[in-house]
């Protein structure tokens, strides 16, 4: 369809606005990147206090659009323990089929924006049509695709019938079926590995050293995952496996990423399977004595923690929350020392940034040129892909013809 | 209107080029935005395509509350885009600070550093209204040329 | 590995400004509060006796008469040894921690934009939350800061 261009002036990068990643390069290859943060900072903490417990869970639901369960429940479970609380098992499981139904969704979302990273757009049309199966799952469940709402102080505002639950299993069966059919595709697939392997290099030392959480550090060998180490919601209940990886590179980062969908499948049907039935809530005092609470999730991305403080009213005395991402962003730079240009929009992604990418700016600085330039990811993307169909030959028109003709 | 402009306002309206910008959201809306061009939803088939910069693009697509460490961006991206441009504003936050309205990081929604010219609320914006949204938009260049810089649009509100 | 019950005895078997005070909330939820002055040591001890290898975050509290930093520590046995230090609010003086948790500096970065602290040793970078432009006086988080007080 014919599109009018309307012609404007040259373009003058604004050399003076904040970019999130400021890059020294010596010809492709970086030698120091610099970050600045800070650009979607609201103001969220400040106003937990101005503001009721459940209106709290609300505002904390809105943090991260795709981890909002993460942080209503850890919200939830560091108030109940302030508290004395005890949700009742059935509300842990809702809260816990939940928290699986957002992590499977979280994966298959990173695996199109992979996709879409490395120019793989059938991969991006394919996951995020799978994941579509949970959003539609979700809604049915909780009436919202996005901030579900299903949490309140002392349990969940929802209880779940047997015909739901049906339909989750089903949605599970279909959902390990193509799973396995990526993991496939994945692993066997050459052009896929040129753009992954060694991209983005964190040894297990380093990774441990930053701490680096989630997908990421297990990636690494760092074998942590706040569902084993400490227990919370049903997981106690379940038996599965904490997917880590030796390859220490985008590709582990992959890897673990499918392990985890497919762990989570399982974990969902020995909810399903277990589920006690009972209440879904208890009642909660308005006002909430004084006294401290940590909550740890172990939420997509990694780690996010809760703390709150309550002083007898009805409003937190201090509400501080850790979201993943942050704990992750100190190990960026070291993955990327060493790495070309080419590799920065694949790194970056392969930590499942809580953030939208789609128009941070990003100057560059290379000093065998003696120039700086302001890029937007968009071209820092494309350089990407065409940096690699020229010099290592890596081409996704085939694979992405093969995936649409399935 | 000339027969120039009439034919490129009727190409604009079929085949508009965005550009879509996020000043501090959740990316609940991003998401869905995205989404919007998934086959499930697929705006490609309509024409929509959606650009990187903003010197190729006709309608700037907000994501998200405006807070204090964005602001100038916005403005500066609104300021390179080429006349006529139009300004659509999604989900709840873009539209009026939403949830987070009263932050002290936060000047409210977009339109109180850029004029707006379509508001649609949600929580976030479910795909099919964010393409209700864009194409109401689009369909009142048929009946009026497009807005002067110096004009504040009306509002045209869909649901959500 | 250590469980909650060691982790209390250990604290208070090593240092005796903590005889009794180390509370253990419910399994896997210690908190203890330090003098300022002793906190890295008891930091050191846990590093190399108790299994702690992690930070999770850094918590600031604005206390009115003082200022508070909330270390939020764990390791493989998952347990969170909470250890709280305080400070004068007229001189929020602390010691950065980077040397032994680089991941900590925009958790520090933070104390200093939100509530004031001062952080030594604290590497070079840019200021974390805040944009450039928000004035360096004006400290958020803190009880008695209000929005109308700030700059915009």
């Amino acid at each position: 369809m014919p599109s009018v261009k309307i012609p404007i002036g040259p373009q003058h990068p604004a050399l003076h606005e904040p970019a999130l990643f400021d890059l020294t390069l010596e010809g492709e290859r970086i030698l120091e990147m610099q970050l600045k943060l800070g650009y979607n900072h609201r103001g969220i903490e400040k106003a937990c206090e101005e503001r009721s417990y459940i209106q709290d869970i609300y505002l904390l639901e809105r943090i991260c659009g795709i981890c909002s369960h993460s942080h209503s429940t850890a919200f939830c479970m560091a108030t109940e323990e302030v508290a004395g609380l005890q949700v009742p098992p059935r509300g842990q499981y809702i809260r816990t089929l939940v928290a699986e139904l957002e992590r499977i969704h979280s994966h298959l979302l990173w695996l199109g924006v992979a996709g879409h990273e490395t120019g793989f757009i059938t991969l991006l049309m394919y996951t995020w049509r799978d994941r579509e199966v949970v959003m539609d799952l979700l809604a049915m469940l909780t009436g919202n695709r996005v901030n579900y709402g299903v949490n309140t102080i002392g349990g969940v505002r929802r209880d779940f019938t047997a015909e739901q639950l049906q339909q989750i299993l089903k949605a599970m069966d279909a959902l390990e079926e193509r799973t396995k059919y990526y993991i496939e595709v994945a692993a066997s697939e050459p052009t896929l590995a040129k753009r992954l392997v060694n991209v983005g290099y964190l040894s297990p030392g380093d990774a441990m050293k930053f701490n680096a959480m989630g997908p990421t550090g297990r990636a690494s060998s760092v074998d942590r995952d706040v569902r084993r180490d400490d227990p919370y919601l049903a997981y106690g209940d379940v038996q599965f496996k904490v997917v880590t990886d030796t390859h220490n590179d985008v590709f582990g980062r992959t890897l673990v990423r499918v392990g985890e969908l497919m762990e989570s499948y399982s974990i969902v049907r020995q909810l399903i399977a277990k589920m006690p039935d009972g209440p879904v809530k208890v009642k909660a005092p308005r006002k909430i004595p004084a006294g401290e609470g940590v909550a740890r999730y172990e939420a997509p991305r990694g780690e996010d923690i809760h703390y709150v403080k309550g002083n007898g009213t009805d409003k937190p005395e201090r509400v501080k929350v850790r979201a993943p991402t942050m704990g992750n962003l100190a190990a960026v730079g070291k993955m990327l020392e060493n790495n070309n240009l080419a590799d920065v929009p694949v790194v970056i992604a392969a930590i499942d940034p809580c953030f939208s990418c789609t128009d941070r700016a990003i100057r560059v600085t290379d000093l065998s040129k003696g120039r700086t330039e302001l890029l937007t990811w968009k071209e820092l993307r494309q350089h990407g892909i065409e940096w690699y169909r020229r010099e290592a030959g890596v081409d996704f028109s085939r694979l992405n013809k093969l995936l649409a003709a399935r | 209107m000339s027969l120039l402009s009439k034919l490129q306002s009727w190409a604009r309206r079929k085949s508009p080029w965005i550009i879509h910008f996020n000043t501090g959201a959740c990316n609940a809306c991003d998401i869905e935005i995205v989404a919007a061009l998934t086959p499930r939803f697929d705006v490609e088939r309509l024409g929509v395509l959606i650009k990187g910069t903003p010197r190729h693009a006709d309608v700037l697509v907000c994501s998200g509350p405006l807070t204090k460490n964005v602001r100038a961006r916005l403005v500066r991206i609104y300021a390179q885009m080429a006349e006529p441009k139009f300004v659509v504003a999604v989900g709840s936050c873009a539209c009026s600070g939403g949830i987070f309205d009263g932050c002290y990081n936060i000047d409210g929604g977009i339109d109180q550093a850029i004029p707006v010219s379509a508001y649609i609320p949600g929580c976030p914006v479910r795909p099919e209204a964010i393409i209700d949204g864009v194409v109401k938009l689009l369909s009142t260049l048929e009946e009026k040329p497009a807005p002067k810089k110096a004009e504040l649009p009306e509002k045209v509100a869909a649901h959500g | 590995m250590v469980n909650t019950a060691e982790m209390k005895q250990s604290l208070e078997g090593k240092f005796d400004f903590l005889a009794g005070k180390v509370a253990v909330q419910r399994e896997r939820r210690v908190f203890v509060e330090v003098p300022a002055d002793r906190f890295r040591e008891v930091l050191e001890f846990s590093m190399k006796e108790l299994g702690i290898d992690w930070i999770s975050t850094l918590t600031g509290l604005d206390e009115k008469e003082t200022l508070a930093v909330v270390y939020h520590v764990s390791g493989a046995h998952g347990i969170v040894l909470n250890i709280k230090i305080r400070v004068p609010r007229d001189n929020p003086v602390i010691h950065s921690v980077t040397d032994l948790f680089p991941a900590c500096a925009n958790y520090e970065r933070e104390l200093d934009d939100l509530l004031g602290f001062v952080v030594e040793g604290l590497p070079p970078g840019n200021r974390y939350p805040l944009d450039d432009n928000w004035p360096k006086d004006q400290k958020p988080l803190r009880k008695d800061w209000k929005p109308a007080k700030a700059a915009s």
